[in-house]
């Protein structure tokens, strides 16, 4: 089977996987945290989000260690194996963004977005993501109450959009229902217009596996001796990134897509210290 | 290399003894489950639950009444409070609830107090759902008469009168009680003083009868 449609299966298994809580069907709620960005308030999740595990255990000046460590555990354990390829082969969020990334592709394109895409600050507004995850995640938690929860584009989409569904004229909206509105429409636009564009610039989940490449068993490797420069591989790379020039770099999720691309099959999954 | 790779089984070695040892030494996996998934956080959710603040003597599921509420009951009506960490809406509520009872406890604490309200005594009974024992966590889907499955929650037990027996009784109010017309704490603080009236007037009329 080809490696992309072993991705996408895998893609389809886990998120039928993350969603067996439904009750009943079969209602399997567990006490473990995704690994990935998922919201626990979905009708049918089976774990919770570990932002939410995290947020809680910073909440208001107070400091729950077990909550604090449980998600990063789960998190640092796939990470130490496969980096951040959760992103690419698990993450329900990362299925909804190959959807829409034939759209984002066509964008890429356009000589405006060619332009933005070259430009020297795209690689800095990268760090957003790890912005997010210290100051909404853990800072304004911690300080004030605020959270990343309650504005949540993902938890709007999975979590309170089914609910509403599921329970017509139960519910109302509350203070921050606007908020997350309009956070979740400019997350949808950024989807269909930046090829991963969430995983890119925002995600706080990406934001505590990427690190976790540094130190992964399974990693991309290029052969940079032998590399002509075509650049196809950065050009085919959903993240963006100048491929035959990164090693073992945060943003990369495994997807594959550059090992499939380069023409002279330089590009290889590595698994250090299993050979 | 060799360096690397054993700084990478050592860290491997290292997570995952230390995520089977949080997994099967510590209450984690119990806290997560009961106080995360199975309990929303509803400001989190960002919705407001339309449901009604009728007394009902049909608990959820017919569950039996919690063995707690029924020793308070022949004290007075029982309040519950439900609670929980880095929820909006809990903070929304907690100085009212304080208001209301005239009394002082930490977020996190576990607490309970026979309170006094018009000069009857009301057992209330503050669970925080992240720090509480499995008892009172428990009681929470006793009382979610509408099957919301959120906090904050509130509920208040009482008496009422049901084919010749007189039985507990009980309503639940669910979020920051916005629809029930309330958008101020001035307001919430009276729609609770009133739900208490009544349920004080309901007590008072059956409590002569009631056996525990």
């Amino acid at each position: 089977m080809k490696l992309q449609r072993k991705r996408l299966l895998s893609q389809i298994i886990l998120f039928f996987s993350a969603n067996l809580g439904y009750p009943g069907y079969p209602g399997l709620k567990t006490g473990f945290c995704y690994p990935f960005f998922y919201c626990q308030a979905c009708p049918a999740a089976t774990s919770a989000c570990p932002l939410r595990s995290l947020e809680q255990s910073v909440d208001k000046g107070s400091f729950t260690w077990r909550l604090f460590l449980f998600p990063l555990l789960i998190i640092g354990f796939l990470g130490i194996l496969t980096g951040r390829a959760v992103c690419a082969w698990a993450c329900p969020i990362g299925l909804l963004q190959r959807g829409t990334g034939r759209v984002a592709r066509k964008v890429k394109k356009t000589p405006l977005a060619k332009k933005l895409g070259a430009h020297k600050a795209e690689k800095y507004f990268r760090y957003t993501k790890y912005i997010l995850l210290i100051s909404l995640v853990f800072v304004t938690s911690y300080l004030i109450g605020f959270i990343f929860t309650d504005i949540c584009p993902v938890g709007f989409l999975t979590g309170t959009i089914p609910v509403l569904l599921l329970n017509p004229g139960k519910f109302v909206p509350n203070f921050f229902f606007p908020f997350a509105f309009v956070i979740f429409v400019l997350f949808i636009i950024l989807i269909f217009i930046i090829e991963r564009g969430w995983c890119r610039y925002f995600c706080p989940v990406g934001a505590l596996l990427g690190p976790f490449n540094k130190i992964s068993f399974y990693h991309i490797s290029v052969k940079t001796d032998r590399c002509k420069h075509c650049n196809v591989c950065s050009y085919n790379c959903p993240m963006g990134i100048d491929v035959p020039n990164m090693h073992r770099d945060p943003e990369c999720i495994l997807c594959g897509k550059c090992v499939n691309t380069c023409p002279e099959e330089l590009i290889t999954f590595e698994k250090t210290g299993w050979q | 290399m060799k360096r690397f790779v054993a700084i990478q089984i050592c860290a491997l070695l290292l997570v995952s003894g230390a995520l089977g040892g949080m997994v099967a030494f510590t209450p984690v996996y119990d806290e997560v489950r009961s106080g995360i998934v199975l309990v929303l956080c509803l400001s989190c959710l960002k919705l407001e639950p339309k449901t009604n603040a009728e007394f009902t003597f049909f608990t959820a599921d017919n569950r039996t009444h919690a063995k707690f509420v029924l020793d308070n009951l022949s004290k007075g009506p029982v309040f519950l409070h439900y609670s929980g960490d880095a929820c909006a809406g809990c903070d929304v509520m907690y100085p009212v609830i304080k208001d209301l009872f005239d009394v002082e406890f930490g977020k996190q604490d576990m607490f309970s107090t026979i309170a006094t309200f018009e000069s009857t005594p009301i057992p209330y009974i503050y669970v925080n759902i992240h720090h509480t024992t499995n008892e009172l966590r428990d009681a929470q889907v006793i009382y979610d008469k509408d099957y919301v499955g959120g906090i904050p929650m509130f509920t208040v037990v009482t008496l009422g009168y049901d084919n010749g027996d007189v039985k507990p009784k009980y309503t639940t109010l669910y979020g920051t009680l916005t629809t029930y017309g309330c958008d101020t704490d001035a307001e919430r603080l009276v729609f609770l003083q009133q739900l208490l009236h009544q349920s004080i007037e309901m007590y008072e009329q059956n409590k002569a009868g009631y056996q525990p």
